[in-house]
């Protein structure tokens, strides 16, 4: 851990609640090294975006934080990440245990070929929750909170399919919040969605973030700039530069990433 | 030149050559279709009877009633050559195939007779076809009903004829139903308890009370048995209805006895309208009758009935094993060396000719497992085989191995086509492996696994040559489906269409007769793997339209 990295997490563990701590990853696909030397301290209920040109690393560091890389047979990971204290690679852990407490959204909405009210109970039915109103009542809620529920209440067993994507991105949302996690990821939430559905889901991260902590991957500089708390700006899977994002977007440390921000490569 | 070069490279050949192979594939099969359809369903058809005044070789001249089968030419120099007299001239002769039935009296129902030699021809309408059940048919003229040794005075005779006819079927349905049912169901009963017998003497444990229970029971079964007898000896007795007075066509006089007419019609004096019901009534009778005369008349019930369930067995046996085989190897096995092997023996499996699984199951199957179940379980039966013969649950089970390689294939292509980000938003939410395979992937993936199990089907009812080795017979005595507990006879031979063909086809002693039956029951296999098939693709719609979507 470098200096400027120690004095950035002094910085956010004075002010804030630690969420996720990333000390010394290291991940490799077979024999080459995706992340490197990733330290990284996350505060709790805020947006936290990773910004960086495609291939650098920030998806494959997004999915870190609930294990989705161990799918891939190949995938190596060294280095520790604590959840909440907690070490998320230590033997002990339950997997769907820790999935359930870190949500995730992916670029293209994913709903399953069910209905909207069994997509957003999905989570719960797993959990072995089958009782008509506890199930209705988390529904409701879980949609309310993607905001969602007026658009769809009238046809909540409507194939999910039948969903605009900006709609069908909310409602994967709200699929991951009716587990009440504690962290959301998103990982490039918007970038398959026309501009309005783009700023409904922009208003609905700023108005989870109240509950929940939210580590966005996005591509787009106006969208973390937006949106986002803190950013982090990574490249060749290396974490460059971490800080408040107002500090990043209009007064970076390094050449690098001005270089970025101002669009002069990417 | 140029213009041939640039009609080349515009590729114009091309497309003409896919349609001609377009073409052709339509062709064939509607030709196909039409041959079997024609010739298997016009055997239905109630044809004209004609009487023939023929000239023989010898120069005589005869009497021949018949309907005419088939017309065909052969060139003057063959007749020539087997020894029959032609007119100088003739280059070609037409010859035809009739129908005479009366086999009891003439010792032949087909002959062959040259056009040339027809002195005339009519249609005289009071010609009947007399349907028996045995001799085959008999063609000829009504003359009038006998009973108790008179000819009976009626002004109507065909009347009087049809209403004891009908008197008659109903006669000989209920013989059947007391025989094949409850007779058959005591019969079945009195062996079980000659089987509990045998069972508990050789456990060593029958005494003197034990035998007492069993012959209490065996003479209450007895009783049973004889009080069903006298019914059945009293509906025979009431069966005798006396007897139809008929002549053959050159005026033999003869007595048919009325209980053994099984249907009647008189061919000339039909209508359109009537040759068409007829038609239906007999198509009718072809589908839901039991075979008669070595299977040369009647109807193919058993075998359609022994098709469909052996190949909703084979269903039932096939598609969770496949399933289950395909789920490991596709989401639990390490993909590698080893799967793959595995994945080119499963597809060159398929590519095993089928009387191989045939010897397979006869010997693994039929020998090995069903010898050591019959030790094991049936010891009382012994030496007469229950399990360790062929029969419906081996030949399914046979067939199943079959076309296990189709459904393994295709359930993993069904697997392999979902997109990872559905499998991954499940395990986002917490689901485990299994979970997710449960509640999303194979629910998912079931559009493919029909359309393995549409294959197989199609295949495996089609299926002749291993059948023939685990369980087919050409005379099954009773259904493996009937009202005698455990009703599914697992352990019982039965008949199947496929074997049907070649047995009607190829072992048949009358082989003029038997050749309209091929035609007919090769066009009801196909119709029934149709009916399987389409209930099969109606099902995979159906789960395609709802799990639709998967590509946006």
């Amino acid at each position: 851990m470098t200096q400027q990295e120690q004095l950035q997490a002094e910085k956010i563990k004075a002010s804030h609640n630690v969420a996720v701590t990333v000390s010394d990853l290291d991940l490799y696909y077979g024999e080459t090294r995706a992340l490197q030397e990733i330290n990284l301290t996350i505060p709790e209920k805020q947006v936290t975006a990773f910004i960086g040109p495609s291939g650098c690393g920030k998806s494959t560091l997004l999915r870190c934080f609930n294990r989705l890389n161990d799918l891939i047979d190949i995938c190596r990971v060294d280095g520790e990440i604590h959840l909440n204290g907690r070490d998320i690679y230590a033997e002990d852990v339950e997997v769907a245990e820790l999935r359930r407490e870190v949500g995730i959204v992916f670029q293209k909405p994913n709903p399953f070929p069910k209905s909207i009210y069994e997509n957003v109970a999905y989570g719960l039915r797993i959990q072995g929750v089958n009782k008509r109103r506890q199930l209705d009542e988390t529904v409701e809620w879980a949609l309310k909170g993607a905001a969602l529920w007026d658009e769809v209440k009238d046809r909540l067993n409507d194939s999910a399919f039948s969903l605009s994507g900006g709609q069908q991105q909310r409602l994967v949302i709200a699929r991951a919040i009716a587990v009440q996690p504690k962290c959301i990821l998103l990982d490039e939430p918007c970038s398959a969605l026309d501009p309005i559905s783009t700023l409904k889901v922009e208003e609905l991260i700023a108005e989870l973030k109240s509950q929940y902590t939210i580590i966005m991957v996005t591509h787009n500089m106006q969208q973390a700039a937006r949106v986002s708390d803190y950013t982090a700006f990574m490249y060749m899977g290396e974490l460059i530069e971490f800080g408040e994002t107002d500090q990043i977007f209009t007064n970076p440390r390094l050449k690098k990433t001005e270089d970025y921000i101002t669009g002069r490569y990417g | 030149m140029k213009a041939l070069t640039r009609w080349i490279a515009d590729g114009t050949p091309w497309v003409w050559l896919n349609a001609a192979a377009v073409a052709a594939s339509i062709l064939l099969v509607t030709g196909l279709l039409l041959l079997i359809g024609i010739r298997g369903v016009g055997h239905f058809w109630p044809l004209a009877v004609h009487q023939i005044v023929y000239q023989e070789a010898d120069g005589t001249e005869v009497v021949v009633t018949g309907q005419i089968r088939e017309r065909e030419t052969v060139t003057a120099t063959r007749l020539r050559e087997s020894g029959l007299e032609v007119a100088e001239g003739t280059e070609l002769v037409h010859r035809d195939l009739l129908k005479t039935g009366n086999r009891d009296v003439t010792g032949q129902d087909f002959r062959w007779i040259l056009e040339p030699s027809i002195q005339s021809m009519s249609r005289p309408r009071s010609m009947v076809v007399l349907e028996r059940e045995e001799w085959g048919v008999f063609i000829g003229m009504l003359i009038g009903v006998r009973e108790a040794g008179q000819l009976l005075e009626s002004p109507d005779t065909w009347g009087d004829f049809q209403s004891r006819l009908e008197r008659a079927n109903e006669l000989r349905d209920e013989i059947r139903e007391l025989e094949k049912n409850r007779i058959g169901s005591v019969n079945y009963r009195l062996e079980r308890l000659r089987l509990k017998q045998r069972g508990l003497e050789l456990k060593g444990k029958l005494d003197a009370e034990n035998l007492a229970d069993i012959e209490s029971d065996r003479a209450l079964l007895q009783e049973e048995y004889r009080g069903l007898e006298q019914e059945l000896v009293d509906l025979y007795s009431k069966l005798q209805l006396g007897a139809v007075v008929v002549t053959t066509g050159d005026g033999k006089e003869l007595e048919l006895p009325m209980s053994t007419i099984v249907d009647a019609h008189r061919p000339n004096q039909m209508g359109l309208a009537g040759k068409i019901g007829h038609f239906f009534h007999n198509c009718w009778k072809f589908v839901t009758e039991d075979p008669r005369e070595a299977n040369t008349e009647g109807g193919i019930f058993p075998a359609i009935f022994g098709t469909v369930l052996m190949v909703l067995l084979m269903s039932v046996f096939v598609t969770p094993l496949g399933v289950v085989a395909a789920v490991y190897l596709k989401e639990y096995a390490r993909q590698g060396m080893f799967t793959r092997f595995i994945r080119v023996a499963v597809n060159n499996l398929a590519g095993v000719p089928s009387i191989v699984y045939g010897v397979f199951g006869l010997g693994f199957f039929v020998y090995t497992l069903g010898g050591s179940l019959d030790r094991l379980f049936y010891p009382e039966a012994l030496p007469a085989p229950t399990f360790g013969t062929g029969g419906l649950f081996w030949a399914s089970l046979t067939l199943a191995l079959l076309t296990l390689p189709v459904v393994i294939v295709s359930t993993e292509e069904g697997l392999s086509r979902i997109p990872r980000s559905i499998r991954e938003g499940s395990l986002a939410l917490g689901a485990t492996q299994w979970e997710t395979l449960w509640r999303t992937v194979l629910p998912m993936a079931s559009p493919g696994i029909m359309t393995g199990l549409i294959l197989a089907v199609a295949r495996a009812a089609g299926e002749v040559a291993p059948l023939m080795l685990v369980g087919v017979v050409k005379l099954a005595p009773a259904l493996p489906l009937d009202g005698n507990w455990p009703f599914l006879h697992l352990d019982r031979k039965f008949m199947h269409l496929g074997f049907h063909i070649y047995d009607v086809g190829f072992q048949s002693p009358n082989v003029e007769a038997a050749r309209p039956l091929v035609y007919a029951t090769a066009l009801l296999l196909v119709v029934v793997i149709v009916l399987l098939n389409l209930v099969a693709i109606r099902v995979r719609n159906r789960l395609s339209e709802k799990y639709r979507g998967l590509e946006s």
